[in-house]
């Protein structure tokens, strides 16, 4: 079977299938309801007519005993004249069953010897009858039989039993047309959240689902798919602004290389001048290395894995160590360096990460302050944040671009012409991400303030390894699992 | 020093081989996991170089863990392309010495493995050190050149020791880093050169013979005959 790719596919709708059975259970629940009062109707039908039958054939039998056989076969002669055809079957038969009096032809083949009641089909005014018999045995042998038509009620019978079937054929009739309705509502707003999603699926991340009623759940259901549409757009583009940005930031090294290593294949200079292409060659390469290292570290970082490896640590510690390590070469370039602490603090976050956060910032500092400048770290602790401020006087960034510089591969005008590959701030904003945090730039006037906020966090996992994962473990077996510990 | 390498990839193998044998090492190649068990297990080496991913069944992390089960100590160094923070704990944690990202550079392999191998030849419960007249007192912290006492600041005392401990041997910056700052990352400026001119001016006057020299292209050596 080959399914034809441009018709609305037919499928099984379950909105449908569930209005069918519950039109299907409020079936069975009328006749649920209704067979036992049936029962108990036809039960007291029953016994009303007994009781009838009863009192008749009391009242003959006390005729009987007043005026004897002759009195109650006039009697009965008397009854047959006035009475309704076909009301009442009155039979008298002496001890063998001959008939006496009555409207009965004969004694029904059917009766049983026994019973006092019974019911039997006997020809009754020419017509084959159904009746009920109350069978009196008088005294000196004489068999009385009073009867009745069971087919007086079935009129009655008749009309409850179209009822019934009328009322189950309603509500089929009402399910099976709820049930396409339902459906039919149903697939075409399905059908449009299809067809939108066919056209993402094809590369058109700009289309929306239609929102539809407020509240409602498929709304509410399209909303929600909105929004992760919003999100998975913004990452599709932040990607495509990537790959062009590592096309350029890889292309540039590896044209360069490209073509002096072409250049050497075709001119073949002398031995000294190969060894210094070969020596630029290796540092193009290297270059290609760094961007390749930088980007795999921020997408370890982005994975948000690196928080199960998270200890207790002090952000005072880690930053004192960065301005320690910055120290020598902000001397060497004539720039002040100040560092400003409250003492010891705690957060819960990856030292590593943290230390290569600060020294991005510090780094980039040193790159941009003039000589003789000043750089001043300060670290502070707030109510559930540690701010690190990296504040220096250089050129600073201007308004508009600042919320630029966290972007991969972003390179101000300003930083034009400095080394660097462009993902320093970015690691630096991935790691505050990952921290819970924020990394906001604003004016030091002059100059430039980077403020690290990190989310101080449970000290869940203290214990479980701190220092120990950066340092070399001295042997496997002694080393405690920071990883199982961790998680 | 008689080394063993386990790497699969047949040019990287002839890179690293060709420049261990230059360099005056002895070495044997397997480039499956296979054939690296069966020599790591038979043969004594100096050091092995091991790569993380191996043909052959049997991976580098796998061999590792099995030497060091039946009580084998000798030095390795494990190779990989997997360079998350965690890959690396995984690898020192199965038993590895130390850890080497590829793509890497030949003077950081033959530095570190010079410094693996000599680890294991020598103790390190000294509490003294010595390059020609320079002497580190590791108990009282106290550095002198000759008669002239030198004062250091803590991460610069530091960074003699690890440079005196290795005396004689090459140590690149990747290694300083790693081993006297616990910096597992490149910074993007060479602010490692900036601490060692500010050692070597501090260890070294004018007057006084250079103990700390620079290696083109692969790092710095401390030395006495220079």
């Amino acid at each position: 079977m080959v399914a034809e790719p441009r018709r609305r596919p037919r499928m099984r709708s379950s909105a449908a299938l569930l209005a069918w059975s519950y039109a299907a259970l409020g079936i069975l629940a009328l006749v649920l309801f209704a067979a036992p009062l049936l029962y108990t109707w036809e039960d007291v039908i029953d016994e009303g007519r007994l009781e009838l039958l009863h009192e008749d054939s009391q009242r003959f039998a006390s005729v009987y005993q007043h005026g004897g056989a002759g009195s109650l076969v006039d009697f009965i002669n008397a009854r047959m004249n006035i009475q309704f055809a076909g009301e009442r079957i009155l039979l008298l038969t002496d001890a063998r069953h001959r008939p006496l009096a009555g409207n009965l032809a004969a004694w029904p083949a059917q009766a049983p010897e026994d019973a006092e009641n019974f019911v039997a089909s006997v020809e009754f005014a020419g017509h084959p009858t159904r009746a009920v018999f109350l069978h009196t045995r008088l005294p000196d042998g004489y068999h009385m039989l009073v009867g009745r038509d069971v087919a007086k009620f079935a009129p009655l019978q008749n009309r409850f039993w179209y009822g019934l079937v009328t009322a189950v054929a309603a509500l089929a009739l009402i399910g099976l047309l709820g049930g396409v309705l339902i459906r039919r509502v149903l697939l075409r707003r399905v059908y449009s959240i299809r067809q939108t999603v066919s056209a993402i699926m094809q590369g058109n991340l700009s289309h929306r689902l239609p929102p539809g009623r407020d509240g409602d759940e498929l709304g509410t259901l399209a909303q929600t798919i909105n929004g992760m549409l919003d999100q998975i757009e913004q990452l599709v583009h932040g990607v495509s602004n990537v790959s062009n940005a590592i096309a350029h930031d890889l292309r540039t090294p590896l044209a360069e290389l490209r073509s002096r290593l072409e250049e050497l294949a075709l001119t073949r200079p002398p031995t000294p001048q190969v060894f210094t292409e070969i020596e630029a060659a290796i540092a193009d390469v290297d270059r290609v290395i760094r961007v390749f290292n930088a980007l795999l570290r921020l997408a370890e970082i982005d994975t948000g894995l690196r928080r199960s490896g998270f200890v207790t640590l002090d952000p005072v510690e880690i930053a004192a160590e960065a301005v320690e390590f910055y120290r020598p070469a902000a001397e060497l370039k004539g720039v002040e360096l100040a560092f400003r602490s409250p003492g010891p603090l705690h957060a819960s976050g990856d030292p590593l990460l943290l230390a290569q956060a600060i020294n991005n910032l510090l780094d980039n500092a040193l790159k941009y302050v003039d000589a003789h400048g000043r750089i001043t770290v300060e670290v502070s602790g707030l109510e559930q944040h540690v701010e690190i401020v990296v504040a220096d006087n250089g050129p600073g960034i201007p308004d508009a671009e600042k919320p630029k510089v966290v972007e991969r591969f972003y390179r101000g005008d300003v930083s034009r012409g400095t080394p660097g590959v462009g993902l320093g701030l970015s690691l630096v904003d991935a790691v505050a991400k990952l921290h819970r945090g924020t990394l906001t730039f604003a004016d030091n006037h002059p100059g430039l303030q980077a403020r690290l906020s990190l989310e101080q966090g449970v000290a869940g996992n203290a214990g479980a390894g701190g220092q120990a994962r950066l340092a070399r473990p001295p042997a496997p077996e002694a080393q405690p699992d920071a990883k199982a510990a961790g998680s | 020093m008689k080394v063993l390498l386990v790497e699969d990839n047949q040019r990287v193998s002839q890179f690293i081989v060709k420049g261990l044998r230059e360099s005056g090492h002895t070495v044997d190649h397997a480039d499956n996991g296979r054939d690296g068990m069966l020599l790591a297990t038979s043969e004594r080496y100096d050091a092995i170089v091991m790569d993380r991913m191996l043909p052959g069944g049997i991976d580098g992390i796998a061999i590792i863990e099995a030497l060091r089960k039946t009580g084998n100590r000798v030095p390795i160094l494990i190779l990989s392309a997997l360079s998350d923070v965690d890959e690396r704990i995984h690898g020192l944690r199965s038993g590895g010495d130390d850890y080497l990202t590829k793509p890497f550079a030949f003077g950081e392999l033959l530095a570190r493995l010079d410094v693996l191998g000599r680890r294991a030849e020598g103790g390190s419960t000294r509490t003294s050190l010595e390059v020609g007249d320079l002497r580190m007192d590791l108990l009282s912290r106290k550095v002198q050149r000759g008669s002239r006492a030198i004062t250091l600041q803590p991460r610069e005392f530091k960074l003699l020791e690890y440079l005196m401990r290795h005396a004689g041997q090459v140590v690149t910056r990747t290694m300083l880093l790693e081993n006297v700052w616990d910096y597992h990352f490149d910074p993007q400026t060479n602010v490692v050169d900036v601490h060692i001119s500010n050692l070597r001016q501090k260890i070294s006057l004018e007057s006084e013979r250079p103990l700390l020299r620079t290696v083109r292209h692969a790092g710095y050596m401390l030395t006495a005959d220079g």
